[in-house]
Parts: C-alpha cells; sequence; structure tokens
C-alpha cells in the first residue's frame, strides 16, 4: 500500500474541567482517547458513533481547528500539528471542513460570493478574475445559480445553505474534506440532494472524505470504510461490507439493530439488541472496557473490566477491540 | 444538478432590514427627528440667533416672553434662550465625546477579552471590575479636581467611569459569537487571528454595541449636568447643567431659570433612549418576527 | 366527504373529519391544515409522516387544543374525541382532557422540563391537577411511574433535578408525565429526533410495552420511515398541509402510491438485510417544501417538485381516491392495481 493521504497517529484530546483550587491537579474529561487511523486518497473514512463518543472532537482536532494533547497527524508524510504558525495557516488550503449546521456556519453579513470565495482570499494570492473563475466554476459545480452569488445567507434555504459551505470547503482544491454530520440538520428529501451532490464532487475532483456522522444508513451509503468510536475509542475499524454484514464488536451490533428499517427483511433477520443504562460518566472513567457496563456480554474472567482491550484483527480489513473476539 | 426553487434575485444585506424595521418605529423615528433638530439648532443656532449668553441683556428674573427674550433672563439678566443655544453645543458635544470614548476603551478591552481569553480575559476583567466598583461620580469628582475643569477633562473623566459596561457587553458578545462554526470555518479558512476579531466577529457582535452606543450618550449628558451642577465644570462655557447649578439659589422665585434647561436635557435623553429602544428592536433578529 | 373508510364495529376513539386550520401570518391568511380527515382506535399506532413545515405538529397542537392563540383558528371540520366535539368545547373541559385523557410528548426534552422543580414534584403536580391526590401520596405515585418507565434507581431519581438526568432519561420522564394519568391517547412529536438511536431503541420499546399494557392509542409524528415501519400499524402522509396518503403501514412502504411517498422512502440510504456493494445514487426529490403563502391554492402543492406533473396536476387539487384500507391524493397514482 502507498503512503496514506492522512495518517493520524494515537491522537488524544482532553477538556480540562470543574478548575477548582490552583494546588489541585486539574481534572480532564478523555474526548479522544488513542486514536489512529489513516485515510487513501480517494476514499471516504467514516467516523461514526453517538453524541459524546468523540467523533466531532477528532475531526476538529485532525485539522487542528482544536489543541490536541498528544499525537500524531501526517498530511501526505509530513507532520502537520509540527507546522509553524504561518505554514500551518497555508497548509489549511489543503484541510477543509464542511460543518453540520448551515445557519451558523456562514457569516451572516457576507454574500454567498464572498464567503465561497474566503479561503482563496485568504490562503492564494489570485487576481480579481481568476477569483471570480473560480467562484463561478464552483457556484456551477454545486448546483447554485450565478445570480445567487450576490445574496446573503438569510436568503437560501437550508440545502441551498448546505451547498454554499460546500463550496467554500472544495473552492481550494483540498486534499481533505472533513464532512462533519453534513445533513443531520436537514430535511430528508434535502439530505438526498446534497449527499449525491457530496459523492458527485468526490468522483469529480478526486477528493477524499473524513465522514462524520451518526446516522448509519447515511455512513452505510457514504464510507468505503468505517471506524465505529465509543467514549473516545475507537471499539470496531471496517470495510463497509462486513462493518455491516458481520459486525464484531457487542456495541456495533446493538448500535446497527437499534436502527429502524423499513426494510421488512432486515426486522426479521436482525434482532433488536436494547442496551440497558446510559453511557457512564466521561469524568470518570472506569478501568477496562469502557462499554463494560452496558455490554450484553461482558465477562470478567476475560479481563472486560481490568484493561481496554486492544484492536485485534478479524480480517486484512477489519479490526474490533474486544476480549470476547479472542475467544 | 438539481435546482431548489428560484428565490427573489435582488440581494438583501441584513442591516436593510434592520434600517426599514427601525423606521417602522413610530416612537423611534419621532425621537430621531427631535434630535436631529435639536442638534442642528446646536450648531446653527448660534449663529442666526447671536446674543452672548454672558451679556447682561435686561433685567434680572424677567419671565419668558418679555421684551422678546422668549426664555426670559436669569439672575444676572443674561438671555436664557441664548444659554440653551449654546449649552446645547457643549452638552451634546461632551455627550459624543464621551461615549466615543467609553465605546473605544470598551469595544478593545472588552474584544480583546473575549477573544483570547486564558490569562488576557483573567487580567483585563479584573481591571474592568476594578473600575466598576469604583464610585463614578466620586471617581469622576477627584479627576476633576485634580486636572482641573475643563471640557476634555470632564469627557475622560465620564469616559473612564463608563467604559466597563460595554466592555463587559462586548466580551459577551465575543465569547457566544466565537463559537459559531462561521467562526471555526473562517479559521479553517486560514484567517490570522486580528482578521476573525475584527472583520467577522466584530461586525456580528456591533448590534448591542450600537444600541449601549444611543443609551450612553445619554447617560454622559446627565453625567455631564450633573458634575456641573456640582460647580464642577468650565466656568468660562454655558452647558445645560451648568445653568441648572448656576441659578439653583432662585429656583423658587424664578422657576423657570432651572426648569427650562431641564427640560433640554429631559428631551435630548429621552430621544436617546427611544432611539436606542428603536435600534435595540430593529437590530434584534428575534424581535424582527413579530 | 367523509372519508371514514375503515368499518369496524368499536366506533373510533378519535375521529376527525376535514380539519381545515387557518393560519395568520404577516403575509396573509394560509390553510396550515387543509381539510384533514383519519380515525384512530384504541391500541392502536398511527404514524404522521412528512417535511418539516408539513402541518404534522400543527395537527397534534390542534388535538391538544393548543394551539397558538389570535393566530389561528379552527376554519372548519370537527374533532371527535371519544364521541365529543373537542373544537366545541370549553376551555374547562379542555383542560380536563389535556394531561387525562390526552397527552402529548415533545421532540425537546430539556425544555419541556421545568428546571426548578425536581422531576418527582413535576409528576406529582400532574397527578394532583387531575386527580386530587397529595403531595406524598404523588411523589409515591411518581417513584413507581418512573419505575415503569425504567429509569434506574427510582426512589432516588425521584427526587433529581432535570439537569442532573441525561437526555434519553429526561425523555422518559416525559413518558411517565404523560402516562400518570393513564390517558387514552398518547401523541408523541417527534420524541426520539433529539436522542441517540441506542436510546431511541429503549424509548420505542418502553412505548410498545405501555401501549400493550394500558392499550393506549398512540398517535406518532415522525420524518423517518424507519420508525414508521418498526413502530406503526398505519400511516399518514402529509404534504403542505394536506394528507396526500394513508394507509397500513405494509402496504404503503412496499406500494407507495403518491410520488411524494415514493420519493420520502426511496431518498434515505436504509439499511437493508444484507448490503451490497454496489451504491446507487439516492431518489432525489428536488426543491423543498413551499412557504406558507402558497398552501391552499387550487392545485397540487407537489406539482413543481413532482417528476409526473402535467397541466391537471396545475389547474385542479387532487380530489381524494379510496380503496378499502388506503387513501391517495394524486391525480396519477403509483401503486399498480390499488388505485384506478
Amino acid at each position: 500500500m502507498n503512503t496514506p493521504l492522512l495518517s493520524v497517529e494515537n491522537l488524544k484530546v482532553r477538556f480540562p474541567v470543574k478548575r477548582g483550587l490552583p494546588w489541585k491537579a486539574a481534572q480532564y474529561v478523555h474526548a479522544v482517547d488513542d486514536v489512529s487511523f489513516d485515510i487513501q486518497r480517494g476514499e471516504t473514512l467514516g467516523l461514526v458513533g453517538e453524541s459524546g463518543s468523540g467523533k466531532t472532537t477528532t475531526a476538529l482536532a485532525v485539522a487542528k481547528l482544536i489543541n490536541s494533547w498528544e499525537g500524531v497527524v501526517k498530511l501526505n508524510g509530513t507532520d502537520f500539528f509540527s507546522l509553524d504558525k504561518e505554514s500551518l495557516r497555508l497548509e489549511r488550503a489543503n484541510i477543509q471542513f464542511i460543518f453540520q449546521d448551515p445557519y451558523s456556519s456562514l457569516n451572516p453579513r457576507l454574500t454567498a460570493e464572498r464567503i465561497v470565495s474566503e479561503p482563496l482570499r485568504q490562503l492564494k494570492n489570485l487576481s480579481k478574475k481568476e477569483l471570480a473563475e473560480s467562484v463561478d466554476d464552483i457556484f456551477d459545480a454545486v448546483g447554485l445559480r450565478p445570480e445567487q452569488k450576490k445574496l446573503f445567507p438569510h436568503q437560501f434555504s437550508g440545502g441551498q445553505r448546505q451547498r454554499i459551505g460546500i463550496a467554500r470547503a472544495i473552492i481550494s482544491k483540498p486534499q481533505l474534506v472533513i464532512c462533519d454530520e453534513p445533513v443531520s440538520a436537514l430535511d430528508v428529501a434535502v439530505q438526498a440532494q446534497i449527499l449525491n451532490l457530496l459523492r458527485d464532487l468526490q468522483k469529480r475532483f478526486n477528493l477524499t472524505y473524513l465522514f462524520i456522522s451518526h446516522d448509519l444508513g447515511v455512513v452505510q451509503h457514504m464510507c468505503d470504510r468505517i471506524a465505529v468510536m465509543y467514549m473516545g475509542k475507537i471499539v470496531e475499524f471496517s470495510n463497509r461490507m462486513e462493518l455491516f454484514n458481520s459486525p464484531q464488536h457487542p456495541y456495533t451490533q446493538a448500535l446497527l439493530s437499534a436502527v429502524p428499517s423499513v426494510d421488512r427483511k432486515r426486522r426479521e433477520r436482525v434482532q433488536r439488541i436494547v442496551l440497558s443504562g446510559d453511557p457512564p460518566d466521561p469524568l470518570n472513567p472506569v478501568p477496562g472496557c469502557h462499554f463494560a457496563a452496558r455490554c450484553p456480554s461482558v465477562d470478567e474472567s476475560i479481563g472486560c473490566l481490568k484493561k481496554f482491550p486492544p484492536l485485534d484483527t478479524v480480517s486484512e480489513s477489519h479490526q474490533v477491540a474486544c476480549y470476547r473476539f479472542k475467544r | 444538478m438539481t435546482t431548489e426553487s428560484p428565490s427573489p434575485i435582488k440581494a438583501r444585506h441584513p442591516a436593510a432590514d434592520a434600517i426599514a424595521m427601525f423606521f417602522k418605529n413610530i416612537p423611534a423615528v419621532v425621537a430621531l427627528i427631535v434630535l436631529t433638530a435639536i442638534i442642528l439648532a446646536g450648531i446653527f443656532g448660534p449663529i442666526f440667533y447671536a446674543a452672548d449668553p454672558y451679556d447682561m441683556v435686561w433685567a434680572p428674573f424677567s419671565p419668558p416672553g418679555e421684551e422678546g427674550f422668549i426664555f426670559g433672563t436669569d439672575y444676572l439678566g443674561r438671555d436664557l434662550f441664548a444659554g440653551i443655544l449654546h449649552g446645547a453645543r457643549v452638552s451634546l458635544l461632551v455627550g459624543l465625546s464621551a461615549a466615543a470614548m467609553t465605546v473605544f476603551i470598551g469595544v478593545t478591552i472588552g474584544a480583546l477579552a473575549g477573544f483570547f481569553q486564558g490569562w488576557v480575559e483573567e487580567v483585563l476583567m479584573r481591571i474592568t471590575e476594578f473600575f466598576q466598583v469604583l464610585p463614578t461620580l466620586l471617581f469622576s469628582m477627584v479627576i476633576v479636581a485634580l486636572f482641573g475643569a475643563s471640557l476634555p477633562v470632564i469627557t475622560l473623566a465620564i469616559g473612564l467611569v463608563s467604559w466597563p459596561a460595554v466592555a463587559r457587553i462586548t466580551r459577551a458578545e465575543f465569547l457566544s459569537i466565537r463559537q459559531l462554526e462561521y467562526v471555526t470555518a473562517s479559521r479553517a479558512s486560514g484567517m490570522k487571528p486580528f482578521g476573525l476579531m475584527f472583520s467577522i466577529i466584530l461586525p456580528n457582535a456591533a448590534p448591542p454595541i450600537i444600541v449601549q452606543t444611543a443609551l450612553m450618550v445619554g447617560s454622559a449628558i446627565l453625567f455631564e449636568a450633573g458634575l456641573s451642577f456640582l460647580g464642577l465644570t468650565d466656568p468660562n462655557v454655558v452647558s445645560w447643567g451648568q445653568i441648572i447649578g448656576s441659578n439653583r439659589p432662585y429656583i423658587l422665585d424664578a422657576g423657570y431659570t432651572v426648569t427650562l434647561p431641564g427640560v433640554a436635557i429631559f428631551i435630548t435623553v429621552l430621544c436617546l433612549s427611544l432611539i436606542g429602544d428603536g435600534l435595540n428592536d430593529a437590530l434584534n433578529p428575534k424581535l424582527r418576527q413579530r | 366527504m367523509n372519508d371514514s373508510f375503515r368499518s369496524q364495529n368499536k366506533p373510533a376513539l378519535l375521529k376527525v373529519q376535514n380539519l381545515t386550520i387557518e393560519l395568520t401570518t404577516r403575509l396573509g391568511t394560509a390553510p396550515v391544515i387543509d381539510d384533514v380527515s383519519f380515525e384512530l382506535h384504541e391500541g392502536e399506532t398511527l404514524c404522521f409522516v412528512g417535511e418539516s413545515g408539513c402541518g404534522k405538529s400543527m395537527t397534534a397542537l390542534a388535538l391538544m387544543g393548543l394551539l397558538p392563540e389570535k393566530v389561528s383558528r379552527i376554519a372548519s371540520g370537527s374533532i371527535e374525541f371519544n364521541g365529543v366535539d373537542v373544537t366545541q368545547a370549553s376551555a374547562d373541559f379542555l383542560n380536563q382532557l389535556r394531561g387525562n385523557e390526552l397527552s402529548m410528548i415533545f421532540q425537546e426534552p430539556m425544555t419541556s422540563l421545568n428546571p426548578v422543580f425536581t422531576v418527582g414534584e413535576q409528576i406529582a403536580e400532574v397527578l394532583r391537577h387531575h386527580q386530587g391526590v397529595d403531595k406524598s401520596t404523588g411523589v409515591k405515585l411518581a417513584t413507581q411511574l418512573l419505575d415503569q418507565v425504567k429509569i434506574p434507581e427510582a426512589h432516588r431519581r425521584v427526587h433529581s433535578f432535570p439537569h442532573e438526568l441525561s437526555g434519553g432519561q429526561r425523555q422518559r420522564v416525559m413518558i411517565a408525565m404523560a402516562l400518570a394519568c393513564q390517558p387514552k391517547l398518547l401523541i408523541a412529536d417527534e420524541p426520539t429526533t433529539a436522542l441517540d438511536v441506542t436510546v431511541q431503541a429503549q424509548i420505542f420499546d418502553l412505548l410498545d410495552e405501555l401501549q400493550k399494557e394500558h392499550n393506549t392509542a398512540i398517535m406518532l409524528i415522525t420524518h423517518d420511515m424507519g420508525v414508521v415501519a418498526e413502530m406503526a400499524e398505519r400511516m399518514v402522509v402529509m404534504y403542505a398541509g394536506r394528507k396526500i396518503e394513508e394507509g397500513p403501514v405494509d402496504e404503503v412502504l412496499q406500494q407507495p402510491a403518491h410520488p411524494y411517498t415514493r420519493g420520502l422512502i426511496a431518498c434515505v440510504p436504509h439499511l437493508q438485510a444484507f448490503m451490497h456493494e454496489e451504491r446507487v445514487p439516492l431518489l432525489e426529490v428536488p426543491g423543498v417544501v413551499p412557504s406558507l403563502n402558497q398552501f391552499g391554492g387550487n392545485q397540487c402543492l407537489f406539482a413543481d417538485r413532482c417528476d409526473q406533473v402535467n397541466e391537471r396536476c396545475l389547474n385542479n387539487r387532487p380530489e381524494n381516491k379510496y380503496t378499502n384500507q388506503r387513501s391517495v391524493a394524486c391525480w396519477y397514482p403509483t401503486a399498480e392495481g390499488v388505485f384506478l
């Protein structure tokens, strides 16, 4: 395999909480805890998990939009994190972000054209004419009409606003586009429009996506490989077919079985596993597997409560972090 | 490629909505007209009404309307109308420049504190709190007493005691706006910190600051009147507060010498409040729905 | 026009006939609910589906008698609950009905609970108001209810404030509160949209169980066809204030008659029984729901998003067509053999 476009090694992100008295040790939430993965050119890697699993934090840390505690992120083999301020700023042209909320992600005081061209203005030295041409091309590519360039965000519908957000993310021809729940704030019919557009653009411009979502149906449709996260850890990492057809981790199994489906055959085949309880308190992590407290097949004798299980190989493109699998 | 239902082609700047909304607010528009008239009177009045407010022109305490002095004369026989016209200049000037100073200090400190957070915020907010807990009137009196009663010192004194409110508002706005996704998006677009601060966050934080500024002008005028009333004013310039202060002993014999400049202050400050209110409604998108 | 095509021996618990609700905005008056009729029987689950702005929540509010005052009014039609027309009932009667026989749970469990009272006090208050039990008995009953909705350590949780509970637990508290007086009809407006899927599964399990136990009728509002498939027996598809399709869930999902229903089903990438390697582009329903000022026109309001539109759709409002179990409002329904 050639060098991956992006490789993330042992990424950790911690947030301080409850700043108490200064001489006491600060308490931290381990939002992302030792996460490693890589992304090949042209593929879509999915990060799936429920709220609080650390998937958005991972994405923000990869783009260095928040600071990480530890870990290395390499883009094209060069260490993205150790760049000096100005090089990092310029390198941002290569990692772009599509945000979840099409309402708060566009500056209400700027025209659509201005919002879309911002990365070029900041990062590339282009003449006015080149700038205008790029904007025209990108407007066409995302399905916006040229006369909409002068309009302000509040004059667009949610789907159109998300198109503006997508245009902004791909105008600088980035190597990696991070999509953070790009459709979860949209109506179902509009979701399809945006998902088709994203897949279209990927083919057309050979884009690489890091795709974050809690919606397994969407992930199944968009992603080539998928990492399932739970409480800041990757618990299962697999290609699309194996993950959805034979999930190995009890959490993945429960998650998949919980998704309501219109397919009657699926409803008959998949026994719904209802998890009891809520995720544990992230402030006081228990030793052992983070999922142990809710796991239907937890077993003390194989070490579930002692240490977090390492990722085990299921097949060439499938890993799972569960002691039960080894047996 | 799909196209969604056609939207109106005409671009509408968000500010255009706010202006249209403001002009639908009748009290605010009336207040704006009255205030404009007062400002124009203050600027051009003394040219057309050439009487010197310091000249003794007639018998003291002649009531309004007598001998063509429509506001009458004060205890030294000076033309009260001329005094109020000239006073308008000074009162408005002090009000505006003190408010400008307030906004300048307040926005700078608030923006820095809200944007950088960490120790910068800690230090700046402690300073702000220090100024906020000082008794305002006493503190400004000390400044005026120390540096002498001239207009620049009075303006400075008012500015120094009023900026903490603006700093707090600005910081609060910065704190809430900086976590919005479009600010993160601008960072991802490679914008530098000062660009973020001044071209992204500040314009979006502006509405409450603008409202506060309008109200600030009013309170600065009141503050100046208060100081003048206590005699802490430049004796060589007439202001509304100074007229009230100097005529104070005769309030029972010639009430109008105190009432008329008082009414001038009242109307001006009321207009500023109404305008501030109108701006608040116009700039607040949640209220716009009503 | 009467479309009560279901002939059951027992009279319907809820019977809505030709309901039209007008909403007044700055742009004028428009029918947010436009001539909608449906029935709901005891122990049955009926799902309302559609995009936002189609009038699903408005229907629910109308049933509860909670329409926004001044700006909206019931222009015509009737809502019969247990044989009484709610639209004509007095405010006192409605108050007695709400919370007692009719209950509602909302999408956002954080904002629907009062942050300054414990959950036990809030449930006890509902009981006190409707059944006149005193406070200590109320809290005791509240503990039982929390236990019933499977909140662990109910005796302790009853003294918790809403912010001390997780989203899933708060929604359970809302359900406990809604079920406090054993209502005959429970209206759930997107009850799990703010929750994670595993928690959603727990909530649906709970609703299922409680329904079986008390024979409660449930009106479930959702935008997720998967939820419809799992939860309901019958479904109503709403578009721009109109009921455009109704029928048994399995039949409608397999043979949708209205192009909008078809679009809603096919535009979502659903999980299938077995995953295939190939991925076909999702079916797109272009455009967005029309804005309120376009509601009520004498045409098919879906016409500008429909791929089979013709002259007739633009000039005539489609009539409801019926079969034994189903209805559709389209001039050219697609389910072969079902509608002629």
